[in-house]
């Protein structure tokens, strides 16, 4: 074969990786400036630049046409773009956030930010694949990365707990993962998504083989996005990781994973046999992040139920199953990333040192917008946004979600999602009353923490804030456009969807 | 309408910096946004006759159904005057009021923006939007109310305000979603002409009863009325604005908004009739039971917006027309006596009517408004609120089949209302003169007089000349009944039912005001019947929640790792487990599988050793045999492997099983040798799960093993590996051939595995061994570890070669390297194994990585092929090509992962070569002593391929 051809198929599959080839190399380098000084202050803005030169790429091919490479086990173009993009944000986002953060606890480890680009490369692994093991393999890169974050500050005991316990749990549900794999594969002969659902399942008897495959593949994801019954490994990792690093847990790789379980949703499983199965562990979720969400004291643990919660009103999408549906799902994980980011975000930058370590109690909080303003504001966006009130993105979120569900006809469930929200108003709503409404003096933890003095807040981390909440706000103005560019992935990858595959 | 709403938006967030710069006279300056938005829907509401609507729409979020479509007819035009002009007399009013106020740009900003949410609702055609507005006023009202924010009792109301009016919020969402269904659009204009279909559609039930749940929430209807009086927490010209004329309508405005959609049917009356009922009569008898102005107010709107829902729910010419000038009338004296009430707290510093009287001397201006407000809030002649009254005594005496009912509650509750305008009025500026603290009292300032006296004024005016009205109200009444009603208005009808109706409810309440005293205490001492109402039931019901989620808390996240994999087991074992039983068609059949046993002698006896190993591992109590055990059952493992003709699995299973042994064994230098007891209880539970979720893993395989297989994928993979591969080893063929890509993102994990167990190692402090100081290993291990390493590296390099027509290969090769380093480590400890290695072992997952993709890469540039395609030679009779190259690069890769993990481990457990005494414990120690030797589980799966 000549030259010429070579580098034609060359320049076909590059581009595909071309964001995960970008934050990989700079993850290099960083290692490597790092191998020199551990500590110096140019690594995490490399990163950032990494990552930004990568999202400007996917935002280059947000519009163009989906297709695969790699023989089918990549997908580029729209969708792919879409999760990519996000998970760049969300790891921009966290990077800068975590550089005062980490400074602070004298943390800031070059080796730390490019574990922090392995991960983001793992997520856009699996949110840009076609086939099972690319699923697996960006997974686990995703995982392992983020097992070693979660114990990161290895003086508290809270996060080494933490951290073991993400690890075992989730090496087990990677077994059930992979097991599952094995057998979809053993009963359709192929690993790509798109073959996998025109594998003919009844002539082989391999019914029961890919049914079973799928129900325990089902749990490794589940397992991941923190859905209950398997959600149990969350408040104990988000409250125990660094603040800024568990933004981006929630955040990023549930987007990520989000991301890839729709494609096999869509791809690879007819809709009508996950509908109930979907729609009950939505139910159990909704119920189980929402209510125990309200007996926290710990803002950092109320988070941690409520991206359990918020997991619920996606799976309440996916239930749906229809193309709608997962347009607002992928609508929802948006909204999602930028406010829970922002959140944490606030969270990470007040946080102070008691007696007994890092402190983030609620009462500890009050009366802080006063003396915070810019702190104060943002977090009641991000509050009023995650309970849904319009006119923020979450209302518009939320609607996205719950809209198709109705027309598919799920509106019992629905109405246990609006039920739940109505409960979730209580505990978000109650940090607005803490933040603007209490006042320092009344709250003996609060004068402690003005006492031991809050840590000054870094101006860069203030702007990633605001930018949120005006993105969130903004979001309000062009959902109609983002939701329709949504719903168009879905009418061009299925156009695609006969040529993928292998 | 767009414009006017972004004029407001606007209006709202420039306040603050016109507060600034106006200094003194802010009220003023910034009561002419509102102004001007009155001036303007008055002139557009010339063209808005009974006929003619106006309709601007613009997309939105198209997909959906949410548009910004606005609509302007004679509904919201007279709701759109009413949230302006009234918006703009309040603004000058707080400005005085709240004088010097430090966050009082906050507050205007607040208020513009619930102004701004309130023009939104009454200008929505779209549903979705009308929801979006909807809402936007209940956040602002929450910031509105919990303004006064030094005070305990303002927050928990905004809180339960906002809880009340959200959740009914939801609720409105849920119906119109239901009612977007049923009438197939989301404009009311649309749903409108739909209006017979809807209520013939199976969604009407739901969808009605959802959205009379939000409305009834948002209007303060029995039993969701708790919250209104609570809310009178908030600043005075909030609850003149909110309570009175705005938000507490919003309700009444959907219901009349819907009417011509949902309105008419059985259900429709008989629900608005009977929480109207209920509800006018429970707040005419709260108004009396209390002495705080304020409070007496909210009981008295209670009383008021149910009539409205009273008078809606009738839903015919004569109570619509009935209900949209009842409407008016309440509004302005509710506004007018709230602000009022407002200005006497400010002046004498308190609201308890029995602290007050004879302040009309005192404060003339503010009294003359009063009188008025008061004197048509009694509903007496020639007031506006005289007019209302005999309309809405004539709607309900125009209902049939109701009777008497209706009317009887009518004047009981107007009669109670009579008295409370007695209370809010008479008693205050009338009789002896008293003040709290006997001090002088002063007329409010200008800016807090003008407003009551002007809304007292257009009262008066009304009462005198209806006919002023007729236009705006008959066009209100045409988009509320859907068709044009004749209508006419006039302050006297002459004499009829009515009227002495009116005779009789004046004098009813005048005795009323007269005996107010006893009827309070009478009714104080009825304050237990309170206990068990509604506030109690959402009190009680937002205790239950809390309990439940501590209870919640407690079950499920005890924090222990152990009962998270129970949870997680035990829904595997039912989940997969009960399909399997209950769907699979899977039956227990011991007799079959006792015969299989018997034909496998061998195989079963193994099982039957691993089995006990197993066994053995989870009784023992010392950790370091129980590691032990561990390690047979992986052996056993792999002798099965052997036994069933795959020796490259079996070689991998047995080199990772003992480098976890060594691995667990070295960690366990840090650990307690000896683990807790469970509780028997515990161990019970554990024992039953392990079963429970082993016989299910059994069960799939044994199901899959009985379904007929299909063989295509390995025939193809045998019939290709030669002539595709040049290799016998179907296995590693696959590795490094046919699924190389899918190998080169394994040990990218591997790597990346392998920085990270590093990180966190290298953070880490040493800690100290507690089996003291290591010994000096043996002379004779020392000798053996030497002879050894070179017979092991030899070994692995061996196995690399041969790997790919042999078993063997780079995975098999890299542990077998691996493994030979790990003896030296033992023997030699960490330095000296540093010294012999050279280089740090995580080089090699670099170069290993390097020299995979470098091998896919020949490929490309050479023949042009895809990435990772294999190219090959033929030397002599020896194929060579760039898959042995790639499995050179596994080798690496596995050798650096395994060297890199113990090196680090090595360097925390025994501490370097001299440890300093530190006197920490390991932190993990107490999380850690369960699964030891699962530590490197989840990596080196990708070994097991």
């Amino acid at each position: 074969m000549e030259l010429a051809r070579a580098f034609s198929t060359m320049a076909a599959d590059l581009p595909a990786i071309f964001s995960m080839i970008v934050v990989s190399v700079v993850g290099l380098v960083m290692l490597t400036v790092a191998a020199f000084r551990s500590d110096h202050p140019s690594i995490p803005w490399l990163g950032v630049a990494g990552m930004v030169v990568a999202s400007a790429w996917e935002l280059f091919q947000l519009g163009t046409e989906p297709g695969t490479a790699f023989f089918g086990a990549i997908r580029v173009g729209g969708y792919a773009a879409f999760i990519n993009l996000l998970v760049l944000l969300a790891g921009i986002a966290t990077t800068i956030l975590s550089v005062p953060y980490l400074h602070r606890l004298k943390h800031d480890y070059g080796e730390v930010y490019a574990l922090l680009m392995y991960a983001t490369v793992g997520m856009i692994l699996l949110g840009s694949s076609n086939s099972m093991v690319s699923i697996f393999v960006g997974l686990e890169t995703m995982s392992v990365c983020l097992y070693v974050l979660a114990g990161l500050i290895r003086e508290d005991e809270g996060a080494v707990e933490a951290a073991l316990k993400y690890f075992l749990l989730g090496a087990f549900s990677t077994g059930f993962f992979l097991y599952g794999i094995a057998l979809m594969y053993g009963a359709t002969g192929t690993m790509y998504l798109p073959a996998m659902a025109q594998a003919d399942l009844a002539t082989a008897g391999g019914t029961l083989l890919f049914w079973a495959g799928v129900a325990l593949f089902l749990i490794g994801f589940l397992f991941k996005v923190s859905a209950a019954p398997f959600h149990m490994w969350t408040p104990d990792v988000y409250q125990g990781s660094p603040t800024p690093l568990t933004g981006y847990m929630s955040t990023a790789s549930k987007a990520a994973a989000f991301g890839s379980l729709i494609l096999v949703l869509y791809y690879a499983l007819p809709a009508e046999r996950w509908t109930l199965v979907l729609a009950v562990v939505a139910v159990i979720t909704m119920v189980v992040g929402n209510v125990m969400a309200l007996s926290q004291a710990n803002v950092k643990r109320m988070l941690a139920y409520s991206s359990i919660a918020h997991a619920g009103y996606i799976l309440v999408a996916l239930a749906a199953g229809t193309e709608a549906a997962f347009a607002g799902a992928l609508f929802y994980l948006l909204v999602y990333t930028v406010m829970n980011i922002g959140a944490f975000g606030v969270m990470a930058l007040l946080e102070w040192d008691g007696r007994e370590g890092r402190v983030q109690t609620l009462d500890s909080l009050a009366g802080i917008g006063t003396d915070r303003p810019v702190l104060g504001v943002t977090m009641v966006v991000f509050m009023f946004s995650l309970t849904g009130f319009p006119p923020f993105g979450g209302f518009f979120g939320k609607y996205a979600v719950f809209a198709p569900a109705v027309d598919a006809g799920l509106t019992w469930l629905v109405l246990i999602g609006v039920l739940m929200s109505a409960v979730s108003g209580y505990y978000y709503l109650r940090v607005v009353y803490v933040f603007w409404m209490q006042d320092r003096d009344d709250v003996v933890d609060a004068r402690q923490a003005s006492l031991g003095g809050l840590p000054p807040v870094s101006r860069t981390s203030q702007g990633v804030l605001v930018v949120c909440a005006v993105g969130l706000v903004a979001m309000a103005f062009f959902s109609g456009g983002l939701i329709e560019a949504a719903t168009g992935f879905f009418d061009a990858s299925a156009m695609a969807a006969a040529g993928g595959g292998g | 309408m767009l414009l006017a709403l972004l004029f407001s938006i606007g209006w709202a967030l420039a306040a603050p910096l016109l507060v600034r710069a106006a200094g003194r006279a802010a009220g003023w300056v910034l009561a002419l946004g509102p102004a001007a938005l009155f001036a303007g829907f008055l002139a557009a509401g010339g063209t808005v006759g009974p006929e003619a609507s106006i309709r601007e729409t613009a997309a939105w979020v198209p997909t959906l159904g949410v548009e910004a479509s606005f609509v302007l007819d004679g509904l919201s035009l007279l709701f759109a005057l009413l949230v302006t002009g009234l918006g703009a007399v309040i603004a000058v009013y707080a400005g005085s009021y709240l004088h010097g106020h430090r966050d009082l740009g906050r507050f205007y900003l607040l208020f513009f923006a619930f102004l701004s949410a309130m023009l939104g609702v009454v200008l929505a055609d779209n549903l979705i939007l009308l929801f979006i507005f909807w809402e936007g006023t209940s956040l602002c009202s929450y910031l509105l109310v919990g303004f006064k924010h030094e005070s305990t009792p303002a927050r928990t109301s905004a809180l339960q305000a906002l809880l009340v009016t959200g959740a009914g919020g939801l609720a409105l969402l849920a119906g119109f979603l239901l009612l977007g269904i049923a009438g197939g659009s989301f404009e009311l204009s649309v749903l409108m002409e739909r209006g017979a279909a809807i209520r013939s559609h199976d969604l009407y039930l739901p969808a009605f009863l959802l959205i009379a749940l939000g409305a009834f929430t948002k209007s303060a209807q029995v039993p969701f009325h708790f919250w209104l009086p609570n809310a009178m927490a908030a600043p005075t010209p909030v609850s003149a604005y909110l309570h009175s004329a705005t938000m507490v309508k919003a309700g009444i405005y959907l219901l009349a908004r819907t009417d011509p959609i949902l309105g008419g049917t059985g259900l429709w009356t008989w629900t608005l009739a009977a929480a109207g009922a209920a509800t006018m009569l429970v707040g005419a008898v709260g108004a009396l039971r209390h002495t705080d102005l304020k409070k007496v107010l909210a009981y008295s709107t209670i009383t008021a917006l149910g009539t409205l829902v009273v008078l809606l729910g009738l839903s015919y010419g004569a109570s619509i027309k009935a209900a949209i000038v009842f409407l008016l009338v309440h509004a302005l004296y509710k506004s007018a006596l709230f602000l009022v009430a407002g200005s006497i707290d400010h002046e004498t510093g308190t609201r308890n009517v029995l602290h007050l009287g004879g302040l009309r001397r005192a404060m003339p201006l503010t009294a003359a408004a009063a009188v008025l407000a008061g004197l048509s809030m009694a509903g007496l002649p020639p007031l506006f609120g005289f007019v209302g009254k005999e309309l809405a005594y004539k709607a309900k005496l125009g209902v049939e089949n109701l009777g008497w009912l209706l009317p009887t509650i009518a004047v009981t509750a107007n009669a109670l209302t009579v008295a409370a305008a007695g209370i809010l009025v008479a008693r205050p500026f009338f009789g002896r003169r008293r003040t709290p603290d006997g001090s002088q009292v002063h007329e409010a300032p200008l800016g807090m007089w003008v407003g009551p006296v002007v809304i007292g004024l257009v009262g008066l005016a009304f009462g005198l000349v209806p006919g002023l009205l007729y236009a705006p109200v008959s066009a209100a009444v045409d988009a509320v009944a859907g068709e044009p009603v004749d209508i006419n208005l006039a302050l006297w009808y002459g004499v009829n039912t009515a009227l002495y109706l009116s005779l009789a409810t004046v004098a009813l309440g005048v005795a009323a005001f007269a005996g107010w005293t006893p009827i309070r205490y009478a009714l104080l001492r009825l304050r237990r019947l309170s206990r068990a109402g509604p506030e109690r039931a959402y009190e009680a019901g937002l205790d239950g929640l809390f309990r439940l989620a501590a209870w919640q808390t407690r079950f499920f996240e005890g924090g222990s790792v152990r009962s998270y994999l129970a949870a997680t087991f035990g829904v595997i074992a039912l989940a997969v487990g009960g399909t399997l039983l209950l769907r699979g068609g899977v039956s227990l059949q011991p007799a079959v599988l006792l015969d299989g046993l018997q034909a496998l002698p061998y195989e079963t006896g193994l099982v039957a050793i691993v089995g006990a190993a197993a066994l053995v591992a989870a009784r023992l109590r010392s950790m370091l045999l129980s590691i032990t055990s561990l390690g047979v059952v992986g052996l056993g493992l792999a002798l099965l492997f052997v036994m069933m003709s795959a020796p490259d699995l079996a070689m991998t299973q047995f080199l990772v099983e003992v480098l976890i042994v060594v691995i667990a064994l070295g960690v366990m230098q840090a650990l307690p040798l000896a683990r807790e007891v469970e509780p028997r209880g515990r161990r019970g539970r554990d024992a039953v799960l392990a079963v429970a979720v082993g016989a299910t893993v059994s069960m799939l395989l044994l199901a899959v093993l009985r379904l007929p297989f299909d063989a295509t994928v390995p025939q193809y993979f045998l019939e290709e590996s030669v002539p595709g591969g040049f290799g016998r080893n179907v296995v590693n063929v696959i590795l490094v051939d046919f699924r190389a890509l899918d190998t080169l993102g394994e040990i990218a994990v591997l790597a990346v595995a392998a920085v990270g167990a590093f990180v966190v190692l290298k953070l880490g402090r040493p800690a100290r061994s507690r089996l003291g100081p290591p010994p000096v290993p043996s002379v004779v291990l020392r000798a053996g570890a030497r002879l050894l390493l070179a017979l092991l590296v030899v070994t692995s390099l061996f196995m690399l070669w041969r790997g790919h027509n042999e078993p063997g290969g780079g995975f098999i090769g890299g542990l077998f390297a691996a493994s030979a380093v790990v003896l030296y480590l033992m023997a030699f400890r960490q330095a000296r194994t540093e010294r012999l290695l050279r280089v740090p072992p995580r080089s090699a997952l670099g170069v290993g990585l390097a020299v995979a993709v470098g091998s896919g890469l020949v490929g490309v540039a050479l023949a042009g092929a895809p990435f990772l395609t294999g190219q090959w030679v033929a030397v002599g009779t020896l194929k060579l090509g760039t898959p042995l190259l790639f499995d050179v690069g596994v080798f690496l890769v596995v050798v650096g992962f395994t060297l890199t993990i113990v090196l680090s481990l090595e360097r925390v457990v025994a501490g370097p070569p001299q440890p300093p005494q530190q006197p920490l414990a390991s932190p993990e120690a107490a999380a850690a002593d369960r699964q030891p030797a699962r530590l490197n589980g989840g990596t080196t799966e990708p070994a097991e391929v």
